[in-house]
């Protein structure tokens, strides 16, 4: 039998004892390789979200949050703002939600953060400020009462495509388009003609933003500030680079909170490792004493003990892998609405890292109690009862 | 080396635990020649397993000297080379490792020995069957009798043809009739391999079959008698 048999197998002799170790590690394990592929996943759609916007500022009331669901200023904002220096192109957007959800399809429907359809109304030829550029199907004709455009994960949620119908506020639309940005908020909803929908939700003439698209050498903060200042306490406005920072800052946040959280499982999992080896090898004294009579050198035990610790957290790391995996998936599948947000990252950096973090608290663990081992005098370890 | 030649140079050998308080050696002095058997007697805790720790350099005297296999135990670091090399340890308990096999566990001192995985079970599988447990390679030791587990221990202590045996009361956890088995098989082992054999025992009747029988009282040399074995 090699060395590192029996460096394997010796983990298996107390198995409660082993096995307790080996959660108290895997949860820390699994905590810290879910945070990360669902962080990751997290980051990689605010990167499409950033890259995808096509209009660089979004103009709503003052004060407001941009993101109302109603209509709260006047159309003719969006043909004002369009003189102002710097400005390419504008368009109005009326946001609502229909939380009816009287659809024809049997399967009650989940779409949209709210629970309800998140519909968005807006000129078929400014689509693009919307980063819709490209989609399956045609998109609806400005004049059309009877047509909308759905988002790729919506459709999915909704199990509609191209030609179905969908029931809105009690009137069947046809789907004439599905497109995809990137964007998981604009994915997950519906798009329609603004003038319908302002008819539909008794918003005529409003609109809840206007969405601004700046000319190809005109900088964005100063557009903004020009907005602001030509209408001030009416309009307020915000810029991609806004958004992306403050989604980054709560980015930011969430992954030092999951550093926090890898830390303190490591000192947990380090802490039990401990207690374990500590165990096992006071219990194992008189074989230690063997096994230096025999001829081992101190270091060979010291590498057992040590090969022992790192075993109990590999396999840990083994556990608590497969369990965020397989968690993770079960989740999103359960919870489409957030399914449908995240997709989960499986970059083999935040395998690595927990990996490390195993092997890290294997060593950390297993040092002690394996240089314990290695001092121990052979003649006091064979006198051991 | 021949066989007369000191394998084991005792002179004046002391050791002190607690501080001095206790002097488990207290001037000994003793010669084994290579291939010799001798049993060492006395009293308990006239220090007989102190001897037996000194020559096989798991602990270090105070003061004196002692040579063995050529070595100088008093000077030499890393001793558990030596160890693997020259000693073969054969103690009252078997203190075999519960999960392993028993070909696995006479594997164990050949980790130090640069022998391949093949080898050493070909090694261990040998000396299983000379001391005729080779239907039992693959058993717990915790299966096995007392008798049997003595064997396995006796061929854990050979597998890297030691240069001297100690065995400290090898035959002490076992009934009369089972420690006769394991006389015989140190016995022959001791004619046929050349191996010097030095065992402490208690029991008059196993001293006696020895070639010299060392009396220890108080840390010291007692009486050094021929028995009838003698050559
Ligand atoms: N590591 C140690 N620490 C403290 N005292 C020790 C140690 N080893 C031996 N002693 C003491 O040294 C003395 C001699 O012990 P030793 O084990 O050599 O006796 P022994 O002749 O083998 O006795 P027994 O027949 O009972 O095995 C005893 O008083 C013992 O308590
Ligand atoms: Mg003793």
């Amino acid at each position: 039998m090699s060395f590192l048999s029996l460096v394997v197998k010796n983990p298996f002799r107390n198995k409660t004892r082993s096995s307790l170790a080996i959660v108290g590690i895997a949860i820390g394990i699994m905590v810290i390789v879910a945070l990360g592929m669902i962080t990751g996943g997290l980051e990689s759609s605010t990167q499409s979200t950033l890259k995808a916007g096509a209009a660089e500022i979004t103009v709503s009331q003052a004060g407001s949050t941009g993101m109302e669901s109603s209509g709260s200023i006047n159309q003719t904002y969006a043909t004002d703002i369009l003189s102002l220096s710097g400005v390419k192109s504008t368009a109005g957007i009326l946001r609502a939600s229909n939380t009816t959800t009287a659809t024809t399809s049997s399967n009650s429907t989940q779409g949209g953060f709210g629970g309800g359809l998140s519909i968005t109304g807006i000129d078929s030829d400014k689509l693009s400020l919307m980063s819709i550029d490209s989609m399956n199907g045609t998109a609806f004709t400005n004049d059309s009462t009877d047509q909308v455009i759905i988002g790729k994960t919506e459709a999915q949620s909704l199990n509609k495509t191209v030609g179905d119908t969908i029931n809105l506020y009690g009137q069947n639309f046809t789907i004439t388009g599905t497109f995809e940005t990137g964007n998981f908020m604009t994915d997950n909803g519906i798009v329609m003609p603004l003038s319908t929908l302002q008819n539909l939700t008794s918003n005529q003439n409003k609109v809840s933003d206007v969405l601004v698209k700046v000319t190809d050498n005109a900088n964005v903060t100063t557009v903004s500030n020009t907005i602001t200042n030509a209408y001030p306490n009416q309009l307020s406005t915000s810029t991609a680079a806004d958004s992306a920072n403050r989604i980054n800052q709560g980015l930011g946040f969430i992954s030092t909170a999951s550093w926090a959280i890898s830390l303190l499982a490591i000192f947990i999992g380090a802490v039990g490792v401990i207690n374990t080896m500590v165990m096992t090898v006071y219990e194992r004294t008189r074989e230690i004493g063997v096994l230096k009579a025999v001829g081992w050198k101190n270091s060979r035990i010291l590498g057992m003990i040590l090969g022992e610790s790192i075993v109990l957290t590999l396999i840990a790391f083994v556990v608590g892998t497969v369990i965020a995996v397989v968690g993770v998936e079960v989740l999103l599948t359960l919870v489409p609405s957030v399914g449908n947000a995240i997709t989960p990252s499986f970059s083999i950096y935040i395998f690595l890292r927990a990996f490390g973090i195993a092997l890290l608290v294997g060593v950390i663990g297993g040092l002690y109690p394996a240089y314990r081992a290695s001092r121990l005098s052979p003649t006091e370890a064979l006198r051991y009862e | 080396m021949n066989n007369n030649e000191n394998i084991i140079e005792i002179k004046d050998l002391k050791k002190g635990y607690d501080n001095g308080k206790i002097k488990a050696l207290n001037g000994m002095n003793l010669k084994v020649k290579k291939g010799e058997f001798i049993s060492i007697m006395g009293p308990s805790g006239s220090g007989k397993s102190s001897l037996l720790n000194m020559i096989g350099g798991l602990d270090i005297a105070d003061e004196g000297t002692i040579k063995v296999a050529g070595i100088d135990m008093m000077t030499t670091k890393n001793l558990n080379k030596f160890r693997s090399k020259e000693i073969g340890f054969v103690f009252q308990m078997h203190n075999l490792i519960p999960n392993l096999s028993v070909v696995e566990n006479v594997e164990i001192p050949m980790y130090e020995t640069n022998t391949s995985s093949k080898d050493m079970r070909k090694r261990a599988l040998e000396l299983l069957k000379s001391v005729n447990l080779g239907d039992k390679i693959d058993q717990k030791p915790t299966k096995l009798s007392g008798g049997e587990r003595q064997r396995v221990a006796i061929a854990r202590a050979l597998v890297n043809k030691p240069s001297i045996i100690l065995a400290d009361e090898p035959t002490g956890s076992l009934d009369s009739k089972t420690g006769e088995v394991i006389l015989d098989l140190l016995k022959d082992l001791h004619k046929k391999e050349n191996v010097t054999l030095v065992m402490v025992t208690h029991e008059p009747y196993v001293g006696n079959m020895a070639e010299r029988i060392i009396t220890v009282l108080d840390g010291k040399c007692l009486s050094d008698n021929r028995t009838t074995n003698s050559k």
